[in-house]
């Protein structure tokens, strides 16, 4: 921090003192109080939902990444006896869909989720760090302004005997004001254009996010159901069923039995 | 105690096996079929790593969804004290009175997959942890096999050693005998567990394939399971809220975004308080001079800060004279009138005794134009006021904002001159 930059900051601070103890009057501009309600509002909902939209990417990618994983270990199970085996073919065509799912959903859809929805929402979330550099150097401004206007009143309530104290109060004041109020009336001005401006900014991400959604879903659904064709006839009845968990349950009780299981 | 007693045996053999002093027995069929269960360990371990990065993921991928959701919905609907947000963006219509909806279906979505998991965690991540139990077993026999072959190749190296002996002691016959006894029951634990194992790891690995096999099944229904719910549920909702979701390639996706995408990014790139402030006395300065040339009544309430140019219109019209009508107007179009346009707000009118106010601010947002636009003269323009850009006929001026009429004040710079002029003085480049 400069020296400047130091002097300020403690001047400020004095301020805020004598104003927490009532010595000097603080300015409440309603309108803007208004506006910066909201527009904190808006950030806050934008950051959560920039989150949220990458949570949402990084979920689908590592949901068919995780299936090819899964679909290579299922191969070292088949590998371990028969590979050729209906089992193992169903194992294979499994494993064909979901690479072609997870390379191909990635790269067909990297670009486009990134353009409807990651760009906008880091576009604008990146703006709010400097719209809140503008809200802070106000309130700043606000402060100074709040105490050359104690200032020049204390010295009209008790005239200085320095004829020259009163204009430069007079002056420091008015500039104090200009800053402030340009800086004030700039961000009354455009916080509610800002807040307009995003649902127009952010409507076309809807259709765009729900059509991915869908198109994810769909060829997840399409690409793995392919797979039902190396199954047996009976395995879609069996699961419902839930016999295939009956299977599963009776080789277990039979790896038991081993005599290499300590089973006997 | 035993078993520490037993180590402690055979770690000399370990030693001189190792440098290649005794010789160590193998038996490539089981190695085979070690290498084989190896393998499936390592399986089932990752398997079970898997399918938990995997629930995790639809996990994730749910619960950002229904918060995506729930976020926007917040952020197009109106935001403490704001109305009719339909009315000033006709265009998002649709999706405002959609994103509830929107809402709920993701929400309802992450409600009804939470039973598809609970079935991957009961049905999958279950058994599979029983599989590993049950090689955990095995995996004890395999390390009770390398000791017993240990003890084999003990007895076996040291019997060989002592009859190959050419003269033995007495306590070197009595060892023998002792070291016969004993070798013969190394060989009998380690050739019971050998053959034990080599007989019962294939048949490990064939159940585990019958072992695999449903569980696949199941694992493969519950996946598509999740896949289906999503997609039903999308389909009802877009049904419900007519969106055609008709699948198309990603990249007409985005270029359908493009098309709807309005100029509000690049509005929103020209509000000042995105910008980085560099210094605030060069603000003020710059407004101050924005003020004296734009005219704008510095009384106002000063909505027309900035720096320069890139300020956004003013929201109350500065009052300002009529441009003279151009020398040759018969032919022409006439200069912006003196009397108000039909549509001027009441308010400046009655302010604006002499002087006309242009028409009323731009009302649809100003459609800034993203690379620089000329206009030529069609007449020369002398400065009449503070402000004015003066200009000769041909002069090629760039244009800083421009109104959809011509019979308005135009801003344009000019020789490095910035300043307002009659836009019905010139023609577009």
């Amino acid at each position: 921090m400069s020296w400047s930059g130091f002097k300020k900051s403690v001047n400020r601070a004095g301020t805020t003192l004598l104003q927490k103890t009532g010595q000097i009057e603080r300015t409440v501009d309603r309108e803007f109080v208004e506006e910066e309600a909201k527009y904190k509002t808006f950030e806050k909902e934008c950051q959560a939902l920039q989150k949220d939209s990458k949570g949402y990417w990084d979920a689908m990618r590592a949901m068919t990444a995780a299936q090819t994983r899964i679909a290579e270990t299922l191969e070292v199970f088949y590998g371990a006896a028969d590979r050729t085996s209906e089992g193992a073919m169903a194992g294979h065509a499994y494993k064909r869909s979901v690479d072609d799912l997870d390379a191909g959903f990635g790269r067909e859809l990297d670009g486009p989720y990134r353009t409807t929805i990651s760009e906008p929402l880091g576009k604008m979330c990146a703006y709010f760090p400097v719209v809140n550099e503008h809200v802070s150097k106000r309130n700043k401004k606000l402060l100074d302004y709040d105490s050359a206007r104690s200032k020049l009143r204390k010295l009209i309530d008790k005239p200085s005997e320095d004829p020259t104290k009163l204009p430069r109060a007079q002056q420091e004041h008015d500039e104090a004001k200009e800053v402030f109020d340009m800086l004030n009336d700039q961000l009354i001005a455009e916080l509610p254009q800002l807040l307009d401006l995003r649902v127009p900014y952010f409507d076309p991400s809807f259709e765009a996010m729900i059509r991915m959604q869908s198109k994810f879903a769909e060829e997840g659904y399409e690409k793995l159901s392919g797979v039902q064709r190396y199954f047996a006839d009976n395995v879609r009845d069996d699961y419902a069923a839930g016999q295939l968990d009956a299977q599963v349950e009776e080789v277990l009780q039979e790896m038991r039995q081993l005599s290499i299981c300590g089973g006997n | 105690m035993k078993g520490f007693g037993k180590a402690i045996k055979r770690t000399p053999f370990a030693v001189t096996s190792r440098i290649g002093m005794a010789k160590k027995s193998s038996d490539p069929e089981f190695d085979d079929y070690q290498r084989h269960f190896a393998a499936m360990e390592t399986g089932a371990e990752k398997l079970l790593k898997e399918t938990k990065v995997f629930t995790d993921a639809v996990n994730s991928l749910f619960t950002s969804g229904a918060g995506y959701a729930a976020h926007y919905a917040v952020i197009m609907q109106p935001i403490s004290g704001e109305y009719d947000l339909i009315g000033k963006n006709p265009e998002a219509e649709h999706t405002i009175r959609n994103v509830t909806k929107y809402e709920a279906a993701m929400e309802e979505m992450r409600a009804l997959v939470s039973p598809e998991l609970e079935l991957i965690e009961s049905r999958i991540v279950g058994p599979t942890k029983e599989l590993q139990s049950v090689m955990k077993l095995i995996r004890k026999s395999i390390t009770k096999r390398d000791h017993k072959l240990t003890d084999y190749d003990r007895f076996n190296n040291s019997l060989t050693k002592l009859r190959d002996k050419k003269e033995k002691s007495l306590s070197d016959e009595k060892n023998l005998f002792k070291l016969e006894q004993d070798f013969e029951m190394a060989t009998n634990e380690y050739d019971y567990i050998n053959n034990a194992l080599k007989a019962d790891l294939p048949r490990f690995m064939t159940l585990s394939t019958q072992f695999i096999d449903p569980l696949f099944n199941s694992f493969f229904y519950m996946q598509l399971n999740i896949y289906y719910l999503i997609l039903e549920k999308m389909n009802s909702f877009a049904d419900d809220a007519k969106y055609d979701l008709t699948n198309v390639t990603g990249a007409q996706i985005a270029q359908d975004y493009e098309e709807r995408r309005t100029d509000a990014w690049s509005v929103i790139e020209n509000l000042n308080i995105i910008k980085r402030i560099i210094s605030v006395s060069r603000l003020v300065q710059a407004n101050r001079s924005q003020n004296s040339i734009g005219r704008s009544g510095s009384t106002a309430t000063g909505s027309s800060v900035g720096s320069g140019s890139r300020a956004p219109p003013p929201s109350n019209p500065p009052f300002k004279k009529a441009p003279p009508p151009p020398p040759s107007a018969a032919s022409h179009a006439p200069p912006p009138p003196y009397t108000p346009s039909s549509s001027g707000n009441g308010a400046a009118v009655a302010a604006a005794t002499k002087r006309a106010p242009p028409p009323p601010p731009l009302k649809p947002k100003p459609k800034i134009v993203p690379q620089v636009q000329y206009v030529i003269a069609l007449y020369d323009f002398v400065a009449q006021a503070d402000g004015d850009l003066s200009f000769n006929t041909g002069d090629k001026i760039e244009i800083v904002e421009r109104t959809a009429s011509a019979e308005d004040w135009w801003t344009g710079r000019l020789n490095g001159e910035q300043g307002v002029f009659p836009g019905n003085y010139v023609q577009d480049a």
